[in-house]
């Protein structure tokens, strides 16, 4: 077997046996699928729930009306959304009916309370008093019914056919579909584009760190123990390097695959959405350009730490890198064609995340493609040669960290 | 053979090692010898083409090293340390397989050796797992599982109690008789001596001595004897034909004038001082070493 090969296997073989790599390669999706899935679930169980709301109409004429809509409202169990409670008593003055009210949801006995009186030029005036005003879904579709009871109260009392405003109130709502090809569609809503994009992102920063920090570690082991003399003894400092980025690549892919594989067991439970798959071979391929590219890095600094605090230091400098793409997914998602985005989508550092971005949100040309690929892959090799440089000083100095200069003097050699 | 010819190797500004030249042939251990910062390291990194010399070249067998010559060479650096996680066989096949042993002749070798310095059942232990002794051991298998051509130990004694001093000791013995071309770098002159046929003395990355054993101590020793008397040492200073004496314990050492006929001068020292020792010995490398240094600063 030629060297970096051996090298390789040797490296894959004792990470993949490490507790560390165990933990991470079964914790690491739980906590994405925590992170990402289960603010979203935990919105749509709220909602679950069958809600007190009271009613205190002081115009007198609403209350009914509401109530009716109100209570026809079903959760997708079927048991009605609201409970209804009216709050109104004709024998207690305004403010004690509010104090009543208010204590009933300090109390928790209401979820909320809608408090309906008429402005000074007899229009309509309504506030939603609870606990919490975070409540965005609750108040929209109160609001709904709201205007859906005020128009038909209006207009049947200047008499229009009731059919009318039915008529009127048949809103349109747009449905997003993301066109493929000439007649070939999916359907993505906001949330799964957006979550599936924002998994693979994660995925891929958490792996470069991870295996990242790893290799630093070894590296520093190697050079602290001198086993490296042996190793540059037995081979070249280039079989070496390329053997490891070869067994981080390995490692990575290794990791992928597995991941894969708990997400597929996942597809079509709440959790994981078919369509999240959908492009899967295209985002593995700039996944795992984009892991070649910081692993190469990752080989060059890695070698010229000499001690713990400095490996840290510089992983997660290099980690910061790493997150910004995160900063721009909501950007890439509303305008996947705006110039910034563009700039970022060559620069080697963003590259990978914004292409899997972009992948999921709008339909990248062949040659966008091309460019991309070829970009990722000539820093690449730029990365490995100008690593592979300092690799071969810096695996071999020891006590300190070379300054910029010194750097500069390894290049030049 | 190994030849290094004219090695030069800079720093910055700062020479590490200055035309340093020796031959090492089979069958001999060769001592590469110095006090701390004499430029051994940078001469051995040289060799296993850790480092480039700015000149000078390296020759094994009359040709230049190349990459296929890092199969020939096993290597035990001075400090020690192997994948303390890993467990001990894998770790010697990894560095084995490196240095182009095949699967099957390394389980051949590794047995071999594990039955010689009876570890046989620290194979699936983890390094972390054994004593410091047997981690070494572990690292001097690594070093010579190949069975190279050319082993280089620096300091291979360092850390090893004096039993299993004694067990490397007759290993590399064993390892020499069978032709190979062992360089044993150290600064303990009195294993040197009793291990090496040639050796180069370095100081300051210059060469100060160099050749066989034999010759450097007939050329610089000198003449040196050894005797026990009990009056006073005072009565040695009237003596011309001593150039300096070293007191001990129990004896007194006296470097002499080269031309000195020792059995005269005994006759001479009886007349004057009742000695119950006299004894011609041979000067130590050490001597030879701080003698040769000091001469050096004098001049």
């Amino acid at each position: 077997m030629i060297k970096p090969l051996i090298v390789a296997k040797w490296e894959f073989l004792e990470k993949v046996k490490s507790k560390a790599f165990i933990i991470s390669l079964f914790l690491t999706p739980i906590i994405i699928i925590l992170f990402s899935f289960l603010p979203t679930m935990m919105i749509k169980s709220e909602d679950e729930v069958t809600k007190a709301i009271g009613i205190l109409d002081l115009t007198k004429e609403y209350f009914e009306e509401i109530r009716l809509n109100l209570e026809n409202q079903k959760l997708s169990n079927n048991i009605p959304a609201f409970l209804v409670e009216n709050l109104f008593n004709n024998n207690l003055s305004v403010d004690s009916l509010l104090i009543i009210a208010d204590s009933k949801v300090l109390n928790d006995k209401l979820e909320g309370y809608l408090y309906l009186t008429k402005s000074d030029n007899d229009s309509l005036k309504v506030s939603y008093r609870s606990k919490s005003i975070g409540t965005f879904e609750l108040i929209s579709s109160l609001e709904k019914i709201l205007n859906d009871v005020f128009l038909k109260k209006q207009f049947s009392k200047v008499g229009i056919d009731i059919n009318l405003i039915n008529l009127l109130n048949n809103k349109i709502e747009i449905t997003p579909i993301k066109i493929k090809k000439p007649g070939e569609e999916s359907e993505g809503g906001f949330l799964t584009t957006f979550f599936s994009s924002l998994v693979f992102i994660i995925l891929l920063m958490m792996m470069v760190i991870y295996s990242g920090q790893m290799l630093v570690r070894s590296l520093l082991e190697e050079k602290s123990n001198r086993l490296i003399e042996i190793l540059v003894s037995s081979c070249s400092a280039n079989d070496l390097l390329l053997g490891k980025i070869l067994g981080l690549s390995l490692l990575g892919i290794f990791q992928i695959f597995v991941w894969i594989i708990i997400g597929l067991s996942l597809v079509g439970t709440s959790i994981v959405n078919y369509s999240s798959f959908e492009n899967i071979p295209l985002i593995l391929f700039y996944f795992i350009l984009g892991y070649l590219f910081y692993s190469s890095i990752f080989v060059g600094i890695g070698s010229i730490v000499t001690t713990e605090q400095e490996a840290q230091q510089i992983t997660s400098y290099l980690s910061l890198i790493l997150v910004l793409p995160v900063v721009f997914i909501l950007s890439v998602m509303q305008n996947p064609e705006s110039l910034i985005i563009k700039i970022f989508s060559y620069i080697p550092f963003t590259l990978p995340s914004i292409m899997i971005l972009k992948i999921n949100v709008s339909e990248i040309s062949l040659i966008e493609h091309i460019v991309a690929i070829l970009i990722i892959l000539s820093s690449t090799i730029l990365t490995i040669f100008i690593s592979s440089k300092i690799f071969r000083i810096g695996i071999l100095s020891f006590g300190k960290m070379p300054n910029l200069q010194e750097l500069r003097n390894w290049l030049k050699e | 053979m190994l030849e290094v010819k004219n090695l030069t190797k800079c720093y910055g500004n700062i020479k590490a090692i200055e035309n340093v030249s020796f031959v090492s042939s089979p069958g001999k251990i060769f001592g590469l010898l110095g006090p701390n910062g004499a430029g051994k390291s940078t001469t051995i990194k040289s060799i296993i083409n850790i480092i480039k010399p700015n000149s000078g070249e390296i020759l094994f067998n009359g040709e230049k090293i190349n990459y296929n010559f890092l199969n020939k060479i096993g290597y035990l650096p001075e400090e020690r340390g192997l994948y303390k996680k890993s467990k001990v066989y894998d770790v010697i096949t990894y560095l084995a397989e490196l240095k182009g042993l095949d699967r099957n002749q390394l389980k051949k070798n590794a047995n071999y050796w594990f039955e010689k310095l009876k570890i046989k059942d620290l194979k699936d232990r983890k390094i972390e797992e054994l004593s410091k002794g047997n981690q070494q051991k572990i690292q001097f298998i690594c070093s010579l599982i190949h069975n190279p051509d050319l082993l280089i130990l620096d300091e291979p004694f360092s850390g090893f109690d004096p039993i299993n001093q004694q067990e490397i000791k007759n290993l590399i013995l064993e390892f020499v008789e069978s032709g190979k071309i062992i360089i044993l770098s150290t600064h303990q002159m009195d294993t040197a001596e009793k291990l090496c046929s040639d050796i180069l003395l370095l100081n300051k990355g210059k060469s100060i001595i160099c050749g066989s054993l034999k010759d450097i101590k007939q050329k610089f020793g000198g003449l040196h004897i050894r005797i026990n008397m009990i009056e006073n040492t005072d009565l040695l200073n009237s003596f011309f034909e001593i150039i300096s004496y070293e007191v001990f314990n129990n004896f007194i050492e006296l470097h002499l004038m080269d031309n000195v006929i020792p059995s005269e001068f005994l006759k001479k020292l009886i007349e004057k001082v009742p000695i119950n020792h006299f004894s011609i010995i041979e000067p130590t490398l050490e001597k030879i070493f701080i003698d040769t240094i000091k001469g050096q600063t004098i001049k």
